[in-house]
């Protein structure tokens, strides 16, 4: 941007001039002449108003700076310090009083014979500078206002006599000098206001004089008598802080913005009517007297000139008033007038000073447009503008003769690339107004815009346009960073430096054959370019491209935080630079380049970049005499199959190499280090192992193969020797020396194989043996031989060495065992199995190049042994037994670990010897076991609750008691106190045990429930009170009858069985027929199948302990325990083990009102019974009204005494009436009873007010009650326990099908 | 396809950043180099892209940049096989749709290529444990032609006159 003129690019804003702020001379000056000097003379540095006069100037200059990018539209003024006497450059070349004036023009203008653009210029930059420096758009005075100093000897005083005589020869003076300051504003004044400017006078005062109630008077005195607009014309400052100062300026600046842009407005509206006129008529102007008077080949400015003319002057007036949009407007229309003019050479003749003015004219509106656009973030317009200008320029200049084929053209473009660059770095730049930002294009491909591609020609769908629309992109429109321009322009330099020198080629041909003389030698230009040292312009502009590439990914990275790497643009710049430096035979600096390269294109294995960097690096290295890095590069060219096609002379790499190794010596003694493990090997190098594991001091058969390229010789290189090294011995490695070898022993085969022996740490011979270390074109040596290790590990090789010695050079050539240069050509992972021929067996594993070794496992045998299935409640012994048949002492230790279970209440133990839990058992040592010894441990399970599976996990660890010591002896290898669990010789059996567990007995309960007979206890009966009163009127009798059945599989020796009494308050155990018989009948043994039972009989009682009734269920009053032993195979028993069973609740049935009938069984013919009935209403709350009637009928089989059919007292709840007949048989047999009907009409009441209806004409005798024969009555409930407190499962209560419940049984008759 | 699209190469890069494949298909012979860098320096821009999207959903990675007469767009596989195409820089707009489409025939002719089952056979002895290559680098090896005959069909359908370079 340099190169052009900087008044055409700044950004423009409005010119504030201001006056009166001169340092040399106070503002006050003006009164220094007066005896009353108002400053008693202080101190340059003290006085506040040049402290004041300092800080403005400051404040006012640094509003603004001059700068190309200045986005922000704030309303500052560009303030220029000038003299208060400043004048103003004339408008036109004559006075105004002169007659000529109206016809005559401004000093710039082309119509002015003195003027620089006289007679055809376009506009110029002095133009600009104009209305930048010389004429301002607001005029700013600062004056001092006067002000009265009275004497500090005689401090005023209302009172004082002299005060009114003091105030009005204050008045007056005040008066004098306001008059004073008025006429001169008056007289600035006067000349602004013919340039149409706003004069503004800031008068500076004490902060004294501010509170004084004369200063408005004052004021408008002052303004009145300057004539000074009304509006923000006058200002006071008094001496203020910093910041106040800050407002102040701020605020002035916002007061005279409007007037600024006036001012502009008006020169605009003065451009614009010039121009109509000029256009309407185009011969508007005379021609000039000059051209009138023949001045020769001068011609006026033409009408597309006018055009431009007015256009530039309004675009900048536009810009001066900030107005983007209008300047960009304006800038677009005289550029497109000055490509019109272009277009013709007759208006513009190419190669003469004005053509070269409108040339730089229109570059320069050209970055103005593209950052017009660029301040609104337009990046596509703005680079297309860009380009445009290029792509027309390019155009033109063929027309030109400057063409491609020149310099001058790959300069102009340089410079346009540059320029745009240049405009973009000051847009971004994060220090000045950063308000560009560099977009980054991502698409957008959503399914739906694939249907609006399909349907680009229907008409009217007008959204799916658009958004087609934002996804096309013209790429040549993109903004990037300004990297990529700064690299343009270098390639367009680079092309101006080839243009040029072929230029002077062509000279340097013309000076041989004269009379040929190419007429552009000759030219100013090209003795101009001659002087120009294109490679720094190259290197300046690549070094810039490589700071804002470098930039970019730095702040990438910083932003993302990846580690990802970057840097591969700045890379390729550099690598333009050390091409560059190269051409420009900057060797040393080209190399460093290089070297920096290399490493990411070694990393990256991209061979294609390499190639042809080694190639230049070598030719550089070359030109610098660098014989080493020479011989280095020469090596890795032969690893990357360089053939000698690269180098100028064609000779191979190979016979370089020697040659170079030929010729010169090295530069020191110590070994070249060729170590670029990364970079392309120069043979193809293969580890494998025949098998993927191993065990510990095992021999390991491995083979390594180096292969020669294929492509190339390399069978003079003289390799002196190959190391081989592991992982462990890196101060000894395995040597092979090389040794010649004539053909008839083998080397001339393709495939030669070398054996080795033992490799490694572990090897018992010399660890150097001789081969020959010459490889023919696509020779293969393979060596073979053994490794092993003591300890666990990966074995594997670590790295190769191979020397090549000559003379007195040494090299070192680092390889890695397992890398091949191409990923496809190799012989890696195959197995020589056969020499003669040469055959091959792949070894198809992933991780072929190493060798798990791994600890030999313990031979221990581990066996289980339990009696399944288990019985619940058991002790259940399980033995493990543990057997070393190793041939070394181990350590056992063994882990047991019973898996949750999942069965319901399961609650389940293990133990040994005195260990006990409920999970996990640890550490539990067997000992040491020497060989062939074994070891028991007896584990007990205990299982409860639930039959079902049990499962255990055993783990069986055997641990080498040398191994052990051995540790601690070579602590180098695996420091003891963190032995890693995997070098640990330990050896792990796992065995799954699964224990069915089954319950040993099963019980089955058969409950029977009779009601009580006996007269229920009276309400006043003392008895009722006593400690032991049992009443079970309520409740009755329950029959249990318990069957035991010995379920599982194995016999049980029952040691007893006991019927454990519980105190329950409802019920007690009556009888028991064990406890009475059973002590005779255990111990004895049941075998599976076999049962044996108990019946027992409780009495239940309604009432709890303190009277109240409690009900249903009635707690279990006792359990049976039984004692029990398994019985083993050979009369032996297991442990004794005691299972309990819970007797069943008890259900004993509840009744409402009852009658029960009591007649006797047995009768004897003609002698009377008894039969009595007793009737109980059991209701809670309700009493009954029962009848009872006795239908006797002629065939009974008895005579019947006693009531017929009567009504029996009301019953109330819990009461009871007892009927007795007498009954004289007449009949033997089993005789029938006679009839009897028990109803209650209570309940008949009831259900005949709850019907109430009038059909109801049923017999409302009342509901019958159920009558109950008390010999025969009985409620079974039949429970199958299955184990001693477990589940139940209750059979359905009444077994009708066994008794009716209703019937009443005859009676025997005997006679 | 588009016929405004000049196609003037073609790289395929594998998930390490190694070149797999790269077809050049202008004129000049001395040009090739030039889009071996243009392939190796877009990788700047797409692990750029990835990093500041990582949850891409889309393959198609737009215009990475524009340098002197190409315009170099990047596309990346789900299995993070990078492909680049180097357009002729001319002035006009080019539809994200039609590169993308170009970009779906080249992948589609990379599944072509790995999907040759002999390419697995050899692949899986040439495993190296500590720098593993997938297959994509095999499949662009002068071994297996079927693959650059695939790109350079594209490039034909494209309508770019057929010249082919030796690369690799």
């Amino acid at each position: 941007m340099n190169s052009y003129p900087i008044e055409l690019l700044t950004q423009l804003a409005p010119v504030m001039f201001v006056a009166g702020l001169d340092l040399s001379t106070s503002p006050a000056v003006d009164s220094s002449d007066t005896p009353i000097s108002p400053q008693p003379s202080p101190s340059h540095s003290q006085d506040p108003f040049l402290q004041l006069v300092q800080r403005l100037r400051d404040a006012l200059v640094s509003q603004r700076k001059p700068a190309i990018w200045q986005p922000e539209k704030s309303k500052t003024f560009q303030a220029i310090l000038v003299d208060k006497d400043v004048r103003f450059p004339p408008r036109k070349l004559l006075s105004p009083e002169d007659p000529g004036y109206a016809s005559s023009h401004s000093p710039l203008s082309p119509l002015t014979p003195s003027s620089p653009l006289y007679p055809d210029g376009l506009i110029a930059p002095i133009w600009v500078r104009k209305h930048t420096t010389l004429i301002p758009s607001v005029f700013v005075l600062f004056k001092r206002l006067y002000e009265f100093q009275a004497s500090p000897q005689h401090p005023r005083s209302p009172l004082d006599l002299v005060f009114s005589e003091k105030e009005r020869e204050r008045e007056q003076e005040e008066r004098r000098w306001d008059s004073e300051l008025a006429a001169e504003i008056a007289l600035r004044k006067r000349f602004t206001h013919e340039r149409g400017m706003k004069l503004t006078v800031v008068l500076l005062a004490t902060r004294k004089i501010l509170d004084e109630p004369s200063l408005d008077t004052r004021l408008t005195f002052i303004r009145r008598q300057s004539g000074l607009d009304s509006r923000a014309a006058l200002f006071v400052l008094s001496p203020v802080s910093q910041a106040e100062l800050g407002e102040f300026i701020s605020s002035l600046q916002q007061a005279l913005y409007d007037p600024a842009v006036e001012y502009y407005t008006s020169h605009s509206k003065r451009v614009r009517r010039k121009r109509n006129r000029h256009s309407q008529s185009a011969s508007a102007y005379p021609n000039p007297p000059a051209l009138a008077s023949g001045g020769g080949p001068l011609r006026p400015l033409r009408p597309e000139g006018w055009t431009v003319r007015y256009e530039y002057k309004m675009a900048c007036f536009a810009e001066f008033r900030g107005e983007d949009e209008v300047a960009l407007k304006h800038y677009q229309d005289a550029y497109e007038a000055l490509i019109i003019m272009f277009g013709s050479i007759i208006i513009l003749s190419p190669r003469t000073k004005r053509w070269a003015e409108a040339k730089v004219l229109a570059d320069c509106i050209n970055i103005k447009i593209t950052k017009l656009y660029l301040y609104n973030n337009e990046h596509a317009l703005a680079v297309s503008h860009h380009t445009t200008h290029m792509r027309r320029f390019g155009d033109f200049s063929r027309g030109w003769g400057i063409g491609e084929e020149t310099y001058e053209y790959w300069s102009w473009m340089a410079r346009q690339h540059r320029v745009l660059a240049e405009l973009i770095e000051l847009g971004t730049n994060s220090h000045l107004n950063s308000t560009l930002v560099i977009p980054i294009h991502k698409p957008i491909i959503s399914p739906s815009s694939t249907i609006g591609i399909q349907r680009v020609g229907s008409p009217g769908i007008e959204m799916e346009l658009n958004a087609i629309r934002s996804l096309i992109i013209n790429p040549n429109h993109l903004l990037q960073h300004p990297g990529f321009y700064y690299y343009m322009a270098a390639r367009c330099t680079e092309m101006r430096r080839e243009r040029f020198n072929a230029a002077l080629l062509a000279l340097e041909d013309n000076q041989y054959h004269p009379g040929t003389l190419n007429p552009a030698s000759n030219s100013p230009g090209f003795a101009n370019e001659k002087k120009v040292d294109h490679f720094v312009l190259i290197l300046e502009l690549y070094t810039k491209a490589y700071e804002h590439f470098k930039r970019h990914a730095e702040v990438h990275a910083q932003t993302t935080q990846t580690q990802t790497h970057q840097g591969r643009l700045p890379l390729y710049i550099a690598y333009r630079i050390a091409q560059t430096y190269q051409d420009s035979g900057k060797y040393d600096m080209a190399i460093r380049f290089f070297e920096r390269m290399a490493k990411t294109y070694r990393k990256e294995q991209w061979r294609s970049l390499l190639v042809p960097l080694l190639s230049t690096w070598y030719a550089c290295a070359e030109r610098l005499g660098d014989v080493d890095l020479c011989v280095r590069l020469l090596v890795e060219m032969l690893g990357y199959g360089i053939d000698g096609s690269e180098f100028e002379d064609l000779e191979d790499v190979e016979s370089r190499l020697m040659r170079t190794l030929k010729d010169n010596k090295p530069s020191s003694e110590d070994p070249i280090v060729l170590d670029h493990l990364e970079s392309q090997p120069l043979f193809d190098t293969s580890l494998v192992f025949w098998k993927p594991e191993a065990e510990v001091h095992e021999l390991v058969a491995f083979q390594l193969s180096l292969a020669a390229p294929r492509d190339r010789s390399i069978q003079s290189l003289p390799f002196s020797k190959l190391e081989i090294y592991t992982k462990e011995d890196d101060d000894a490695p395995f040597i092979i020396e090389h040794v010649e070898q004539s053909d008839a022993e083998g080397e001339g085969d393709l495939v030669r194989r070398v054996e080795l022996g033992q490799v490694g740490k572990e090897r018992t011979e010399d660890p150097i043996i001789k081969a020959s270390l010459r490889w023919r074109k696509g020779g293969i040596l393979i060596l073979t031989g053994t490794m092993s290790s003591r300890i666990p590990t990966y074995l594997t090789l670590s790295l190769l060495k191979l020397y090549l010695s000559y003379d007195a050079w040494k090299i070192e050539l680092p390889l890695k065992p397992c890398k091949s240069r191409q990923p496809s050509n190799a012989l890696e992972s195959l197995w020589l199995s056969c020499l003669y021929p040469v055959r091959f067996i792949p070894i198809t594993r992933e991780d072929y190049s190493s060798v798990n070794v791994k600890h030999r496992p313990h031979k221990v045998t581990v066996s289980v042994n339990h009696r399944q299935p288990a019985y619940l409640n058991e002790n259940y012994p399980i033995t493990i037994q543990v057997t070393n048949v190793d041939d070394a002492e181990l350590d056992v230790v063994v882990e047991v670990l019973l898996l949750p279970s999942d069965l319901d209440y399961a609650v389940n133990t293990i133990a040994v010897d005195e260990e006990q839990s409920s999970g996990l058992l640890k550490g539990i040592s067997l000992g040491v076991l020497a060989p062939g010894v074994s070891a028991i441990k007896t584990l007990y399970l205990r299982s409860t609750e639930a039959a079902g599976d049990r499962t255990l996990d055993i783990s069986v660890q055997s641990r080498s008691t040398t191994s052990a010591t051995g540790t601690s002896d070579s602590s180098v290898a695996y420091p003891v106190d963190t032995p890693q669990p995997e070098l640990l010789d330990i050896t792990e059996t796992l065995r799954t045990v699964v224990v069915p567990t089954v319950e040993p007995l099963k019980m089955t309960c058969d409950v029977t429930y009779r009601r009580a007979i006996g007269a229920q206890i009276g309400l006043a009966d003392l008895n009722a009170f006593e400690e032991d009163f049992w009443d079970d009127g309520d409740g009755g009798e329950a029959t249990v009858v318990s069957t035991f059945q010995c379920s599982g599989p194995w016999g049980l020796a029952i040691e007893s069985l006991v019927l454990k009494r519980q105190d329950v308050l409802q019920a007690k155990i009556m009888t028991s027929s064990i406890n009475e018989i059973g002590k005779d009948v255990f111990p004895s043994e049941y075998l599976p199948g076999d049962n044996f039972g108990d019946i027992c009989c409780i009495s239940i009682s309604s009432q709890g302990k303190n009277g109240q009734h409690i009900f249903q269920p009635v707690p279990v009053p006792g359990e049976y325990e039984v004692a029990w032993k398994r019985i083993l195979s050979d009369s032996e028993y297991g442990e004794p083990t005691i299972t309990t069973f819970v007797l069943p609740p008890l259900q004993p049935p509840i009744d409402g009102l009852v009658a029960l009938l009591n007649p006797p069984t047995i009768a004897n013919l003609h002698q009377p019974i008894a039969m009595s009935l007793t009737i109980r209403n059991r209701h809670p709350t309700r009493s009954a009204n029962i009848t009872v009637h006795l239908d006797s009928d002629p065939s009974d089989g008895f005579v019947v005494a006693g009531l017929r059919n009567g009504r029996v007292p009301v019953l109330l709840p819990g009461g009871e009436e007892k009927l007795t007949w007498k009954l004289i048989p007449v009949e033997c047999g089993y005789v029938q009873l006679p009839k009897l009907r028990v109803v209650d009409r209570r309940k008949a009441i009831a259900s005949a007010q709850g019907l109430g209806g009038p059909g109801t004409d049923v017999e409302i005798e009342g509901v019958p009650v159920k009558i109950v024969d008390v010999r025969t009555e009985q409620k079974v409930v039949s429970i199958l326990s299955t184990t001693g407190s477990g589940g139940e499962v209750k059979k359905d209560a009444e077994d009708a099908a066994a008794v009716d419940p209703n019937r009443i049984a005859d009676v025997l008759v005997l006679p | 396809m588009a016929p405004g699209l000049r196609l003037n190469a073609v790289a395929f890069i594998s998930p390490q950043n190694e070149p797999t494949l790269i077809r050049t298909f202008s004129k000049q012979d001395e040009s090739a180099i030039k889009y071996h860098y243009i392939a190796h320096t877009s990788l700047d821009v797409i692990d750029e892209r990835v990093a500041a999207n990582s949850k891409l959903s889309e393959c198609y990675l737009g215009l990475l940049y524009a340098m002197e007469d190409v315009a170099v767009y990047g596309y990346i596989t789900p299995s993070k096989v990078k492909i680049v195409i180097a357009l002729a820089l001319s002035d006009s707009v080019v539809r994200d749709i039609e590169v993308n489409m170009i970009f779906k025939a080249l992948h589609m002719a990379y599944y072509a290529a790995i999907s040759n089952p002999f390419l697995a056979l050899r692949a899986s002895t040439d495993f190296v444990h500590d720098s593993p290559r997938s297959y994509s680098l095999l499949a662009g090896s002068q071994k297996w032609k079927n693959f650059r005959r695939r790109v350079d069909e594209i490039s034909r359908d494209l309508g770019n006159p057929m010249t082919t370079n030796q690369d690799r």
